[in-house]
């Protein structure tokens, strides 16, 4: 259990955390959501004393963080940075063994779980143990960033906006992935963002935050149907709103295959629309950009029923 | 070109040991600075005020001009290697510092951040993070201070510590452009091969690339040892100022102190520079002897009496005792010839109207088209004293650079020109010099120049030595320059067959 007791931040005369107090259930997956400037970065990065509070205590395990030998308490928090951060001199295992390193694991075991883990997110370890950082994808270098956190089996991992640099479909195969991983590994996820929606997705638990104070936190259905106020409210409107969805939500979420085939749909039209175009035999191809891509019906069922389940 | 490939054939040994001494200069030099600022930037990393203060201070001391700071290393570490090593450095400390610096602040915050929040050691930040990100810029640094180094270490030559610096200075002072070419040419070789081998250093691993600079260490370090193991210690250093007359004259010394004195072991340090470095190094203790002219000290040496007498003895005897007063040092006598300004013409000018003195020319004022060096030209030395004492006036007078004059005279631009009395020139173009029967040029002899405690230490030094008082004509001094600078025979050789063609060595 993590807990913030009165936990101020002051920068040169700034106000950025004023007067926290915040409790994180061990193995929870805990999202701290907000506009920019709100002071959730710097509420992530009080926890492994990359930041020092002004004033209060933070508790972990019921024991002050400044009182934890400070390389003994990061080498218990996994850490996933927004631009992803791998070190570019070194190759996929040696980064994601980069801490088990630094405790001194013989290197047998290393390589074991470097690609133990690149198993487990489905990159072929054959293919990507050797290789360099800029050699792979902005996903696959995530999804390497992501592991590289987990893999001395850390007590709590930190993730720092880690997917807002993503395209949608990455964005959202990777939320899956996190999902996955924390009911697997069963550690408590730390996780910022400014997405509302990633929000909504990702976190059992949900703080909003602003001005460095926090507005509300409970389950995205609680903060939902009972927001504390009109901030709140606000900042989760777009998700009440009876929108028309339209082609283009199912495409921003990640859905449909990249196919060289003229389109036939365009990317506003609803999903009603969609709906008539898949009845008939040819595929629905939608431009999107410079590529196209084509939407089956699984993709829209798949979609309605997600919706639905938010 | 083909005199290239002359002295290529000729002293070929030679060069190859001048590149032998110039790659182990600059490699010490440059392993020293990389050991001294590439440590010092990983501990200023962090101390950005301290890291701006150091590099102020790098700074400052690269535009200490390199004959500057060789000159104020002599007093207090000598001559030779050393100080040039020491120079060396002080160059290379500012490329590697601010290189590595810089490498080691500009990496990526995001990335320091990440080494940070994963709880690193100190240690592996540094050589699994910030050192292999800084490293492309690390070499760099190092490659810049290795060119400099291999250009600056040319200067090396003038305090003795040979390298390719020997052949570019000798090839200034005798207007020798193959000597130049030769020096030139393979330092720039050489920076280029040791930037292509820093390149490929610079890609290897951190281990392998330690290996061969370990390995590199071993090697030079074996080859002093070996060579300090070999040459037993020497007793006496004599030294002589750039061109080949002190280097014959230095090793006549060598041969005869050598000879009388199977228990003394000389070394010579030719081609060392100009006279202030030689005479603090005499004054250091860092050379034992060295070859001076008389009117050179009374010049520049000594205070007091400024106007040389025109006189040769009494020079030498003002000379002698201003030293002994001033500087404790001990002159002992000078040889016959006189290395002083002189007028010489063509053979055939001086055949057509009978010149043999500097007073014949009266006559034939109106005829005489003179190049003249422009010191010579202004000096009260020179022509506008000599023209007072003669009662001169020439047709017409041209200054032209030293190199320049003897060509004028050969191609018959000009019928006179000023030149040394010993230069080999006046054979090479067949020129007669004109005797000074006013005796108005101040008389320039050669003598042994030393401190009197090594006469008292080595009494025996001053029979030896003075063996040579009153020997070598100047035109015996002509045609051994001759030898040495137009027909590129070894100095050592045309010293020593002087000494056997007249007894004094047998």
């Amino acid at each position: 259990m993590i807990e913030f007791r009165n936990v101020s931040k002051r920068y040169a005369g700034n106000q950025a955390i004023d007067n926290l107090n915040l409790t994180i259930p061990t193995g929870d997956f805990f999202v701290l959501v907000g506009p920019s400037g709100s002071g959730k970065t710097t509420t992530l990065k009080m926890l492994n004393r990359l930041i020092a509070p002004t004033k209060g205590d933070i508790y972990f395990e019921d024991k002050r963080l400044i009182d934890y030998d400070l390389t003994q308490l990061r080498l218990q928090m996994g850490y996933v940075l927004q631009n992803i951060a791998l070190f570019p001199n070194l190759n996929i295992q040696e980064n994601i063994a980069i801490q088990a390193e630094s405790l001194g694991w013989p290197r047998k075991q290393r390589v074991e779980r470097a690609r133990a883990l690149l198993k487990q997110v489905d990159l072929d370890p054959d293919k990507y143990a050797t290789r360099m950082p800029n050699e792979l994808s902005g996903g696959e270098q995530q999804r390497v960033g992501i592991i590289r956190a987990l893999a001395i089996k850390p007590k709590v991992v930190l993730m720092d906006e880690p997917f807002s640099a993503l395209d949608p479909i990455s964005r959202k195969q990777l939320q899956d992935l996190v999902l996955q991983l924390h009911k697997e590994l069963q550690m408590t996820f730390v996780f910022v963002t400014h997405d509302m929606h990633e929000a909504l997705r990702l976190g059992q638990h949900i703080a909003v935050m602003r001005l460095g104070h926090i507005q509300q936190v409970g389950t995205g259905e609680d903060i939902m149907q009972h927001p504390a106020n009109d901030f709140v409210r606000g900042f989760f409107e777009n998700e009440h709103a009876p929108r028309p969805d339209t082609v283009q939500s199912l495409l921003n979420e990640g859905y449909g295959e990249v196919t060289t085939a003229p389109a036939t749909l365009t990317a506003t039209a609803t999903v009603n629309e969609l709906a008539a175009a898949l009845k008939g035999t040819a595929p629905v191809v939608v431009r999107v950009g410079e590529t196209s891509r084509t939407l089956s019906t699984p993709d829209l069922l798949d979609y309605l029923a997600t919706k639905e389940a938010d | 070109m083909a005199q290239i490939i002359h002295i290529l054939q000729t002293q070929g040994s030679d060069i190859v040991g001048a590149i032998g001494q110039h790659i182990g200069l600059s490699l010490i030099s440059l392993l020293i600075a990389a050991v001294i600022a590439i440590p010092l930037a990983i501990l200023l990393m962090n101390h950005e005020r301290w890291a701006k203060v150091m590099l102020q201070i790098t700074s400052i001391l690269q535009t200490i001009p390199s004959l500057a700071l060789l000159g104020i290393l002599i007093p207090i570490v000598g001559i030779g290697t050393i100080p040039s090593i020491i120079a060396l450095v002080i160059y290379a400390v500012m490329p590697i510092f601010q290189n590595t610096y810089s490498g080691l602040t500009t990496i990526d915050p995001n990335l320091e951040e990440a080494a940070t929040a994963f709880g690193l050691s100190r240690r592996m930040k540094l050589f699994r993070v910030e050192l292999p990100l800084a490293l492309p810029m690390i070499i760099s640094g190092i490659r810049i201070a290795m060119v400099m180094i291999i250009g600056t270490a040319t200067l090396a030559a003038l305090i003795g510590a040979g390298g390719l610096g020997t052949y570019i200075l000798l090839g200034i002072e005798t207007n020798n452009n193959a000597l130049l070419i030769i020096g030139a040419v393979l330092s720039a070789i050489l920076a280029l091969v040791f930037g292509a081998a820093i390149d490929w250093l610079g890609k290897l691993s951190f281990k392998k690339a330690g290996i061969v600079l370990l390995t590199l260490v071993v090697l030079i370090g074996g080859f002093a040892g070996y060579r300090k193991l070999v040459n037993p210690q020497t007793t006496i250093t004599v030294a002589g100022k750039l061109g080949s007359e002190p280097e014959i004259l230095i090793n006549m010394y060598k041969d005869l102190i050598e000879h009388d004195h199977p228990n003394i072991k000389v070394t010579t340090k030719a081609n060392f520079g100009a006279t202030s470095f030689l005479f603090k190094a005499l004054q250091s203790g860092s050379i034992d002897i060295y070859p001076e002219f008389t009117g050179t000290v009374l010049e520049s040496l000594v205070t007091g009496e400024k106007s040389a007498n025109h006189d040769p003895a009494k020079t030498y005897q003002m000379a002698k005792q201003a030293l002994k007063a001033q500087h404790q040092m001990a002159y002992l006598k000078p040889m016959k010839y006189q290395n002083g300004y002189d007028l010489a013409v063509t053979k055939q000018f001086a055949q057509k109207y009978h010149l043999k003195t500097v007073a014949d020319l009266v006559a034939v004022e109106d005829k005489v088209h003179a190049g003249f060096d422009p010191d010579f030209h202004q000096l009260k030395d020179g022509y506008p004293g000599l023209s007072k004492a003669y009662g001169l006036k020439f047709a017409s007078v041209k200054t032209m650079e030293p190199s320049i004059r003897y060509k004028a005279i050969a191609n018959g631009k000009v019928n006179l020109v000023d030149g040394y009395t010993t230069d080999p020139e006046v054979q090479e173009y067949h020129l007669v010099v004109l005797k000074d029967n006013k005796q108005f040029f101040p008389p320039y002899q050669g003598a042994p120049l030393m401190t009197e405690k090594l006469l008292t230490e080595h009494p025996e030094l001053r029979t030896t030595l003075n063996k040579l008082a009153g020997k070598v004509s100047t035109t015996d001094m002509q045609k051994m320059n001759y030898k040495v600078t137009v027909a590129h025979e070894k100095a050592a050789t045309v010293a020593r067959d002087y000494l056997r063609s007249h007894g004094l060595l047998n």
